[in-house]
């Protein structure tokens, strides 16, 4: 099944010839517009109001952008994590999403990375700062060298992917290191919260774990409504167990795991007296609480709770779509969390008043346009659904 | 080598605020953007109730969470004990403002609560944030050392007007406003403070006013349990205490 390319260079990898299907047009042509209108009207109010289009204070530091950003790449770690069941772990039953995971995983980290460009006040002098810095002690710096050398490794093994080494010793070796710095780079990403004692909503040394395996949900999620997109692909009988009962058990039991974590965090939290903690209590009376908790995690796990519903692909579409839209307004939820208690402001302020901008909301569709024609664009061009012969 | 370190009295403050406004002018800072500010605090009820101030600046900690977490080495900690910022460092991820325990340090890019923003007002050429009607001289500005007028996009704070007390000659242990010799080295809000609440000196040398003050008058930091050894600290006194709380959690 496997077909190698027969001209030479890069462009000898793709697959001009083929004719995207309806599905891939609309995802590419829909992103292309929501990429164009959300990039044009943020960087449009950078150039007219610089930063002060977002709606960030010297409160609450760190506001949506740096959730949306956070969703991306803890989602594209947790798809190459899916990638490296087989190649790392000989887990055969995932080779035929292996392919498009790694896709997956390069195009929502490229959206992620896009997102943080626009948030970071001076996106160029990061790119020699960062490097010349050599701030070991900092987790952001540990962040930045991971994710880059992720983006390389993701790129390294998709290539030998394409080109058909799934198997050679190079193959398993790359795969080895780019599953390790999956688990690292959210881990470090965890740390850029975890570690922040004078932040007690988010001081936590299971903030790295928490990130490792929302992402390692979201992840599963992503791929199984991505797939839900493809019914003609499951007509090989292993193909289809993988969706009908792999995926979904194995998001069914992510999502418990998700929901045991995040309610050991709330419980925690409201019962603590430390200060700050009360940060909690002020996010049980979010509405972006609820949908989190509720639409997002309680709902999915109830839908996925039955095996014959698990097999249903239309509920495990709508099951892998309500725990993205919570997952992301976790993220944001997380975010202000950690912030909404004044740090020494006096008690005049109260907490911390904080809801993105209309530039912020612009973040969204900017970034899952860029994600969509991406994978749109390797959906037609880079045969995704191609698997390993062995 | 010095350990520069500020001892604040909080029995002699009266919490006027000259040393915030003192602060804004002498370093060119945004209407609201308090490098050095007064909190005000109220606990208690009526006819109970207390009212308590604390003046503020960057506690230029001796281990400072703000470095520590800088990726860039943007934020660094000077051999003289001064926590600065190079602005031509700075990437302004805003990771120190997360990370500093007293919430002291600022993001100039964003809304201001005040219109019309001042920025738009008096803008600014180049990569300088504005253009403000006062200025500090063109020689005493410090872009390394985050001094001056602002550049767009970085992170901001209190320099314990480090081009002021770096030119203080060699040697100096007490920078003594009321020492004529001395004055134009002092930190604008030392100066500015009418009771004299303010002093500013050498921690390391144990003849030094500031050292004898923290011991006789148990001088204490704030939020130790960070482990961040602030070197400003505060005199509390029978009169008046550290305000009890920052929790915005009501009491039941
Ligand atoms: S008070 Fe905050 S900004 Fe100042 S040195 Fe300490 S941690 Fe850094
Ligand atoms: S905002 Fe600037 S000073 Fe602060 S951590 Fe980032 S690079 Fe360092």
């Amino acid at each position: 099944m496997t077909t190698r390319p027969n001209s030479q260079g890069l462009l000898g990898l793709i697959d001009f010839g083929k004719k995207p299907d309806g599905v891939t047009i609309l995802m590419m042509l829909g992103g292309a517009i929501l990429a164009g209108v959300g990039l044009a009207y943020v960087l449009l109010q950078l150039v007219l109001n610089g930063h002060s289009a977002f709606n960030t204070s010297s409160n609450v530091a760190w506001g949506a952008p740096i959730a949306f950003y956070l969703f991306f790449l803890l989602t594209s770690s947790g798809l190459s994590v899916i990638a490296s069941l087989d190649t790392v772990f000989g887990l055969k039953v995932f080779y035929p999403v292996a392919k498009r995971c790694m896709w997956l995983s390069i195009t929502t980290l490229v959206a992620g990375f896009s997102i943080l460009a626009l948030e970071i006040g001076h996106p160029f002098r990061m790119i020699w700062a960062i490097p010349m810095g050599m701030q070991f002690h900092s987790p952001m710096w540990w962040m930045g060298v991971f994710y880059s050398i992720d983006l390389v490794l993701l790129c390294v093994k998709f290539y030998l992917m394409h080109t058909g080494e799934w198997h050679t010793k190079r193959a398993h070796y790359v795969s080895i290191a780019s599953f390790t710095i999956c688990i690292l780079a959210p881990g470090t990403l965890g740390l850029v919260f975890g570690m922040m004692a004078m932040r007690p909503a988010w001081y936590s040394p299971v903030m790295p774990m928490y990130f490792i395996l929302t992402g390692f949900a979201t992840a599963t999620a992503f791929i199984l409504f991505i797939t839900s997109l493809y019914e003609h692909e499951d007509k090989q009988a292993e193909v289809k167990r993988l969706y009908t009962s792999v995926l979904p058990r194995l998001f069914f039991v992510s999502l418990l795991a998700v929901i045991a974590m995040r309610f050991g965090q709330i419980i925690t939290g409201l019962w603590s007296n430390y200060e700050g903690m009360e940060a909690h209590w002020h996010a049980l009376r979010s509405p972006l609480f609820h949908v989190e908790i509720w639409l997002g995690f309680v709902l999915p796990a109830l839908l996925m709770a039955s095996e014959s519903r698990r097999q249903y692909r239309p509920f495990q579409a709508l099951a892998a779509l309500l725990f993205g839209v919570g997952i992301f307004f976790a993220r944001l939820e997380l975010l202000i969390v950690g912030q909404v208690v004044p740090l020494f402001k006096g008690s005049f302020g109260g907490y911390a008043e904080y809801w993105p901008s209309a530039t912020e909301w612009m973040l969204v569709p900017a970034g899952f346009g860029i994600f969509y024609v991406l994978y749109g664009a390797g959906n037609w061009l880079l045969r995704l659904s191609e698997t390993s012969e062995q | 080598m010095s350990r520069w370190g500020m001892v604040i009295d909080l029995e002699k403050c009266t919490g006027c605020q000259a040393c915030t406004t003192a602060c804004q002018v002498e370093n060119n800072r945004l209407p609201g953007e308090n490098w050095q500010d007064v909190l005000f605090y109220a606990e208690g009820e009526y006819p109970s109730g207390k009212f308590s101030w604390l003046p503020r600046p960057c506690m230029h900690c001796e281990n400072p969470s703000c470095r520590e977490v800088c990726p860039t080495g943007a934020t660094f900690k000077d051999k003289d004990g001064f926590v600065l910022v190079d602005w031509e460092k700075c990437i302004g991820c805003k990771y120190c403002m997360v990370a500093c325990p007293y919430g002291v340090r600022f993001y100039a890019e964003e809304k201001q609560p005040v219109q019309p923003d001042i920025r738009s007002v008096f803008p600014g050429d180049g990569d300088k944030m504005w253009n403000p009607p006062w200025q500090m001289p063109e020689a005493r500005r410090d872009p390394k050392h985050g001094v001056g007028i602002q550049p767009t996009n970085v992170v901001s704070k209190c320099t314990f007007c480090y081009h002021r007390v770096s030119k203080a000659p060699a040697g100096t242990v007490d920078l003594d406003p009321s020492n004529p010799a001395l004055r134009d080295f002092v930190p604008a809000c030392v100066v500015t403070c009418a009771p004299s609440a303010r002093y500013f000196g050498d921690l390391d040398t144990p003849t030094s006013e500031v050292r004898r003050l923290i011991a006789e008058k148990r001088g204490t930091r704030l939020k130790e349990e960070t482990g961040n050894r602030p070197q400003v600290y505060y005199l509390a006194g029978e009169q008046s205490s550290i305000p009890e709380t920052r929790s915005t959690r009501i009491k039941s």
